[in-house]
């Protein structure tokens, strides 16, 4: 690869870019940004009252002690109690004192009662909130933890190191003043005591946005138990949408760049031009990720600077990286793929949803469960909230969707010349000669099992966090997941290579690539043990996908050793069985594949049955 | 300049180019034609080193078409002009001047000198503004922005006006004047006629017929003896007050001059007429077994 001209090409393709949006366009994409955050600001200043402003109207005379909570609602307009009112049907409540005087019949009348009610409740609360003597206000305080979801065996064990560990496990003070240790700052707590979370103990953010979050979801420092509600993630979720949300523009364009360069043949003259093809797709990539990521750094920045957060800052940028470079890497494979800008939309928003959940989704639950550090986002969103981040956390976050993005680089690279580029041949067709473009002797098929590895890892994470929550049927489904994902990684490209001619057709190659497959699958698997190091198999979810388990005690080591081999036996055998049908045809693969799953299948559940404890 | 031998390009089952094996002189102006599908465009790409030859050896000065070195000394113009065309001419013209290294001021030089010549004017207007001849020139001039020895000319006219091909086929003679080797590929064979010192004829994948206008003329084509007498000989035809008589070779021409000194009459006038390439091409075309009847040997 050539930095130079790499860079020379970076540097056209912004150019290029730069002069096909007119200073019209541009103005006007800024206004709608002024207007789109301008909004937000009054939405969030105004809060969630404006909708339902001056809703209900209520007779309450100013000596009730009702009247100031429904003077404090917005969604009340307070008026002179009426008879008359109320039967023509513009008072929806009367009160004498505080006694209700008609009784809700409509359901305007009815809804107005249940806002009313709520209106002093919360009154109270802050009534309560504002007193001087909080022992008075609060005579009995209780201090509410929310502990990450474990193993169901181990969650209690675990507490004790989970409160410690993120300085939340203050104590409710027994003279019921206010030290505000019964917090962590963040709306994890909002049924704890203390009138004043500071936040700070912790060193979880203590800043606008997790009070946002308690104001929209409900969650309070205090209150009393019927105040009580089950932590809502929201800090978590802005903030994975605020760097999930940049990566979708980004890949907007970038794919449309990449399928420019196809349609009318117009990056045939790069192609002949005196520079490779990888400087060509990395001279084209560089300024989208620059700019994604200079999007990340601006937001990171502003989150810091501006006291929203508690953190933020290297970690959390070189941790959307990854990230970047897979919706990148994903788009770009995705528009060499594509044969028209038609096809390019239903690409582009297949990567968008995609991505967004494995990245976005696990990162909401960043401070619930430890799948959620399956997305690099979850990373992001710990370093912003102040929390420490682990060598290891950081790895297992990132080495998946980074080893992916080069792998998809690679397909796709694998399809940037002139034989696809320009041509409409069908998907399965590039797909086939994406693959089988890699191979150039019997051990391509080790070296693209292992390439394959990365999608087989971030597919069966996926696999895990969409079906853990499902309980006992989530093993067999995982397991299921697991088998149809790894017959296909080990034999797709077996398939592509006998179709196109790279290997002879033959029973002995075909054993001999599909022994090779399976090695490579095996070997490469072993960076699985990765997971270990985050104890992401205490979910018995996640031992059913990487099958982690370790033996009962007194086994002999012959037979742990045995065990230890069984997977390069099962790999090697099942792509074996693949190999061999693919060797005939299209048909005899795929039924020569679900023979495969099925081995496969029987011999995970024996394991999962057998040696999971 | 340029040698290929034993050139193949498959796709998948369909074989697009077999066998094809020729060389190109430095200097020399060499014309590939052929019917739709013959194999011309994807000659001219393996050539490039755009295409992969699936069999055979093709090198161009010298390097291997897989060498990026080679791309350093070529200058491609594939059928289509496939622009960016949100750029402007010169900001187009020294795009790829970067990517040839050629320093900043020789490309600015010679981008006006070119563009001079090719007489483009509006130079900022964006390409996608520009008409098809006006994108023609750039393209061209984009070819030459890097100097370079050999130039690949895939139907360098095709889809202009007449005004603008006589053009471009006129800037194209020139610069094979000015030493450049040139494969010229082109359906108008009018046009190849004029320019090219060889040329070779494809069809289905092969070349069918390969060597200097003589020689295909000679082997396919017709040429034909127009013999003018002062008297009536045999099978003449009278024609402003002399008679004409039509042989098709030297010996038919001196039976024909016995004829007329029997009758008391002498040849008035001789004149050789010949095959166009356009007919060499079809006699070629509608040859019954094509594909192995070679001028000269590689």
């Amino acid at each position: 690869m050539n930095l130079r001209k790499l860079l020379r090409i970076a540097r056209w393709e912004v150019t290029k870019n730069a002069g096909g949006v007119d200073k019209r366009t541009i103005a006007i994409m800024g206004l709608a940004v002024v207007a789109m955050v301008a909004v937000a600001a009054v939405a969030v200043a105004g809060g969630a009252s404006g909708l339902d402003s001056g809703l209900y109207r209520v007779g309450i005379e100013e000596s009730s002690p009702y009247y100031a909570p429904a003077a404090d609602d917005p969604a009340f307009l307070v008026r002179e109690p009426s008879t008359l009112a109320v039967a023509r049907g513009n008072q929806e409540l009367r009160f004498e004192g505080t006694e209700l005087r008609n009784r809700p019949v409509t359901q305007k009348e009815k809804a107005a009662l249940g806002e009313f009610r709520s209106s002093v409740d919360s009154y109270n609360s802050r009534q309560m909130a504002s007193e001087d003597n909080q022992t008075a206000a609060y005579p009995v305080a209780v201090s509410l933890v929310y502990l990450e979801q474990r193993g169901v065996t181990d969650t209690v064990q675990t507490s004790d190191r989970q409160s410690s560990s993120d300085g939340s496990s203050g104590s409710a003070s027994g003279d019921g003043s206010t030290d505000g240790s019964g917090s962590n700052g963040s709306d994890r707590t909002g049924g704890s005591t203390g009138a004043t979370p500071t936040g700070s103990d912790g060193g979880t953010a203590s800043g606008g946005l997790s009070g946002l979050g308690a104001g929209l979801t409900g969650g309070a420092a205090s209150g009393t138990p019927s105040d009580i509600q089950p932590p809502f993630p929201f800090e978590s979720l802005v903030l994975a949408f605020l760097f999930i949300v940049p990566m979708n523009f980004v890949i907007q364009a970038y794919g449309s760049t990449m399928l420019s360069e196809r349609l009318n043949r117009r990056g045939e003259l790069l192609l002949v031009s005196p520079v490779s093809r990888f400087d060509i797709i990395a001279g084209k990539t560089v300024p989208y990720l620059l700019g994604a990521m200079g999007v990340i750094t601006a937001i990171t920045l502003g989150l810091r600077l501006s006291g929203l957060t508690a953190g933020g800052g290297p970690v959390a940028i070189l941790a959307v990286m990854p990230l970047a470079l897979l919706f990148l890497s994903a788009t770009f494979c995705g528009a060499m793929f594509a044969r028209s800008f038609k096809e390019l939309t239903f690409v582009t928003v297949t990567v968008t949803v995609s991505l967004t959940s494995y990245a976005f989704v696990p990162a909401i639950f960043t401070d619930v469960t430890p799948i959620a550090l399956i997305s690099p986002l979850t990373i992001v969103v710990r370093d912003l909230q102040g929390q420490a981040i682990s060598l290891t956390d950081f790895a297992f976050s990132t080495t998946p969707p980074t080893l992916t993005a080069l792998v998809l680089f690679g397909l796709g690279a694998g399809l940037y010349r002139e034989e696809d580029m320009f041509t409409q041949r069908a998907l399965p067709l590039k797909m086939l000669d994406a693959l089988s473009g890699r191979i150039k002797s019997k051990w391509s098929a080790l070296k693209l099992s292992a390439l394959l590895l990365p999608f087989v890892f971030v597919a069966e994470l996926a696999a895990v966090a969409l079906l853990f929550a499902l309980g006992e049927v989530s093993i067999p489904l995982v397991l299921v997941a697991v088998v149809v994902i790894e017959e296909i990684a080990k034999s797709i490209h077996l398939y592509a290579g006998f179709a196109s001619g790279r290997y002879r057709r033959s029973l002995r190659a075909a054993v001999a690539v599909g022994a090779l497959s399976g090695l490579g699958f095996f070997l490469a698997e072993k960076f699985v043990a990765i997971i270990q190091l985050v104890q992401l198999d205490d979910i018995n979810t996640g031992e059913a996908a990487f099958i982690t388990g370790t033996p009962p005690d007194g086994v002999s080591p012959l037979l742990v050793t045995l065990l230890l081999l069984a997977p390069l036996a099962l790999h090697a055998v099942t792509a074996m069985v693949s190999s061999l049908g693919a060797r005939r045809n299209r048909r005899s693969y795929a039924v020569a594949v679900l023979l495969a799953m099925g081995i496969h299948f029987a011999y995970n559940y024996t394991v999962v049955v057998t040696l999971v404890q | 300049m340029i040698d290929a031998r034993d050139l193949r390009k498959e796709y998948g089952d369909f074989v697009a180019v077999e066998g094809s094996t020729f060389s190109v002189d430095q200097g020399e102006v060499f014309g590939v034609i052929g019917p739709n599908g013959a194999g011309k465009t994807t000659t001219l790409k393996m050539l490039s080193g755009l295409l992969e030859p699936t069999g055979g050896e093709v090198s161009v000065a010298g390097y291997d078409v897989t060498d990026t070195e080679m791309r350093q000394q070529l200058g491609f113009l594939p059928e289509a002009s496939p622009l960016y065309e949100e750029m402007t001419p010169k900001s187009y013209l020294r795009f790829f001047a970067d990517l040839y290294d050629v320093p900043e001021s020789v490309a600015t030089e010679r981008m006006h000198d070119t563009l001079d010549e090719l007489e483009l004017e509006h130079r900022d207007r964006k390409l996608g503004d520009m008409s098809k001849g006006m994108k023609r020139k750039v393209a061209i001039a984009r070819s030459l922005i890097n100097d370079p020895d050999v130039l690949l000319y895939d139907e360098p006219a095709s889809g202009l006006d007449p005004l603008t091909t006589n053009y471009v086929i006129e800037f194209t003679q020139q610069l094979a004047e000015e030493g450049k080797t040139i494969v010229f590929s082109a359906h108008n064979l009018y046009h190849v006629e004029t320019i090219c010192d060889r040329v070779a004829i494809m069809n289905e994948g092969r070349i069918v017929a390969r060597g200097d206008l003589d020689e295909l003329q000679d082997e396919y084509g017709q040429r034909e003896y127009h013999v003018y007498t002062t008297v009536e000989v045999p099978d003449a035809v009278q024609e402003n007050g002399h008679w004409r008589r039509v042989v098709d070779s030297m010996d038919g021409v001196d039976s024909v001059r016995e004829a007329a000194t029997e009758r008391g009459g002498g040849v008035l006038d001789i004149r050789t007429e010949e095959s166009s390439l356009e007919e060499v091409f079809l006699n070629v075309a509608e040859s019954e077994t094509p594909g192995t009847r070679y001028v000269e040997d590689a």
